[in-house]
């Protein structure tokens, strides 16, 4: 069984894909966890699923709906919850010169 | 009257004739919330619902009978309610603000329910103690120096506690289930696609269901009546009728055929929940259950197996929560790239973040293929093995939980202990079948355990008739 390691540059990999920042230490202490953690899901690495196929969904999906244009939800509700709108819309700051 | 005392269907009943109003049942409730804030188990007390009682009542004096007409009803915190918060425990949603009823709330008011107030839990619905809420562990109704297990664990407290007939909770891995064991009342993870997810903030949208925690096998029943159904707006749900339930209670297990597990009779010796499970067991075949050795050969892997498939749709679903469009944004964010990167940093808390890193390192080039394709294509050979099982018997019966609620705190700084809280719930995740677990039995310190009954999809009604049984020679 090959065990998977774990190193500080994977772990700062992984930091990047998830848009999240740590300091030093956080990182340094994520990384016995995540060994730990890995070693559980190396398990279903190293398993036999004999010819099991592959299935997105547990279940079959029900029949889909007729694809009809039914009204949405109003912009300005759907602003609500944003941190910073501007005339209906999304507001970041400017990303290009 | 004692309207601490009556069930969910008695409440129901005596609101629909008159012999209670739904005011002051719901102020009864509120004042019970009120009095037992220091439980924590819920985060806001909604200040409209004595005056949508009120309306209630007028309702119901014109004639309205709808199944929950006046009952006031808790919502755990990551289910929309039009017009409140909906923080899913979390410092990133702490001011988000509903837009839209999701499907179980629409049915519940349909129904005439009373939304009273929204249960703290495990922020996102990640974890199995409530320990990781941003805004404090809720603590067990039966003692406060333990937890009430999670993620749902606010819910489960507060009906163990008295602060409302019924609440909803989630559940992905057990998260329904392993706060009822702990807090000593039902819960019910219903077969995949039965309840609508619609409106429920998504964690691990293949597996995971909303449900409810009752005080009564017989109340649970009754209030997934009013929750299953198909929606337009969920493409899982199952456009299928639904069951009465009720009727499917029958108070007699003779001639079932119930399964015991190969694969945990290891694991089960020696753990708190041994007697209870093998009480469970005895009490069915002295009554008449027929006790059948079943196999799942890859029980084992239901944990890891989840372990892959639940943080690699939370790293999916989570990535919406980008400081543009929902409700925090960091302070310090000085161009594009920093309003992603920091308001996720300080708004997630660290479990979050952990999941978070997990799902990418699953879905990442190079391990997609060794660890999510094959949990995948592992979970179908466990339905497959379940299919088998199912054969033989009606049901599977489990313990809920190795032990009883453990010390809060306990295990701190030990996640894989803590994912290990849900060995024996998971199952039922990874598989899509309905799940309930019912109070039975004590352990070393006295506190509840819960039995786990478990059956192919969509038989609800199997499992209520063996809980209401287990429920009622538990109460004898």
């Amino acid at each position: 069984m090959t065990k998977t390691k774990i190193t500080i540059e994977e772990v700062k990999r992984l930091a990047g894909l998830s848009a999240l920042e740590f300091s030093d230490e956080e990182l340094a202490a994520f990384i016995p966890e995540f060994e730990q953690i890995v070693e559980l899901v190396d398990e279903v690495k190293n398993c036999d699923i004999g010819d099991a196929q592959l299935a997105y969904t547990s279940h079959k999906l029900s029949d889909c709906r007729e694809d009809q244009a039914k009204p949405s939800l109003p912009q300005e509700e759907i602003l609500l919850n944003s941190p910073k709108t501007k005339k209906g819309s999304f507001c970041v700051p400017k990303m290009l010169d | 009257m004692d309207i601490g005392k009556l069930s969910l269907i008695e409440l129901s009943t005596a609101i629909r004739e008159r012999k209670l109003s739904s005011y002051e049942v719901t102020k009864y409730y509120i004042d019970k919330c009120h009095e037992k804030a220091e439980l924590n188990a819920l985060l806001e007390i909604f200040d409209d619902a004595l005056d949508k009682a009120k309306e209630m009542d007028e309702k119901i004096d014109k004639g309205f009978k709808g199944k929950l007409a006046g009952v006031p009803v808790i919502i755990k915190d990551n289910i929309l309610y039009k017009g409140k918060i909906a923080s899913c425990s979390s410092k990133f949603l702490e001011n988000y603000v509903a837009q839209y009823n999701a499907d179980v709330v629409t049915k519940m008011l349909e129904q005439g329910a009373v939304i009273i107030a929204r249960a703290n839990m495990d922020e996102f619905a990640m974890g199995s103690s409530t320990e990781n809420s941003a805004f404090g562990v809720t603590k067990n109704a039966l003692d406060p120096t333990r937890v009430p297990g999670g993620s749902s664990g606010g819910s489960a407290c507060a009906v163990a506690a008295g602060l409302a007939p019924v609440a909803l909770g989630t559940d992905t891995g057990g998260s329904i289930r392993q706060p009822a064991s702990y807090n000593g009342v039902v819960g019910i993870k219903p077969t995949y696609g039965r309840v609508s997810r619609f409106g429920v903030v998504a964690f691990a949208s293949s597996i995971e269901q909303v449900g409810p925690i009752t005080k009564t096998v017989r109340d649970n029943a009754y209030m997934l009546e009013v929750l299953a159904g198909g929606s337009e707006h969920d493409e899982t749900s199952l456009k299928l009728p639904v069951n009465d339930y009720l009727s499917e209670i029958t108070g007699s297990v003779k001639g079932l055929r119930v399964g015991v597990l190969k694969e945990i009779e290891e694991a089960v010796r020696g753990l708190d929940c041994e007697n209870s499970y093998r009480g469970a067991i005895e009490l069915l075949k002295k009554n008449g259950g027929e006790i059948v050795e079943v196999s799942i050969p890859d029980f084992k892997l239901t944990l890891p197996c989840y372990y892959i498939i639940a943080p690699a749709e939370a790293t999916s679903n989570l990535g919406r929560f980008d400081g543009v469009k929902y409700s925090r944004r960091s302070k310090d964010a000085k161009d594009i790239d920093e309003i992603y990167v920091k308001s996720r940093s300080e708004g997630f808390g660290r479990e979050v973040k952990r999941r978070i890193m997990l799902g990418n390192f699953v879905l990442s080039s190079g391990y997609f293929d060794a660890y999510y394709n094959k949990a995948k294509k592992l979970q179908q050979k466990l339905i497959a093995e379940a299919k088998e099982a199912f054969k033989v018997c009606d049901v599977l019966l489990l313990p809920t939980t190795a032990g009883e609620a453990f010390k809060i705190g306990a295990k701190d700084g030990d996640p894989v202990s803590m994912y290990k809280e849900d060995l024996f719930t998971i199952m039922a995740n990874v598989l899509g079948v309905p799940a309930i677990s019912v109070p039975y039995g004590k352990g070393k310190a006295g506190m509840p355990l819960g039995i786990q009954l478990i059956a192919d999809s969509l038989k609800e009604g199997l499992i209520y008739n063996v809980a209401d049984f287990i429920e009622k020679q538990e109460v004898k």
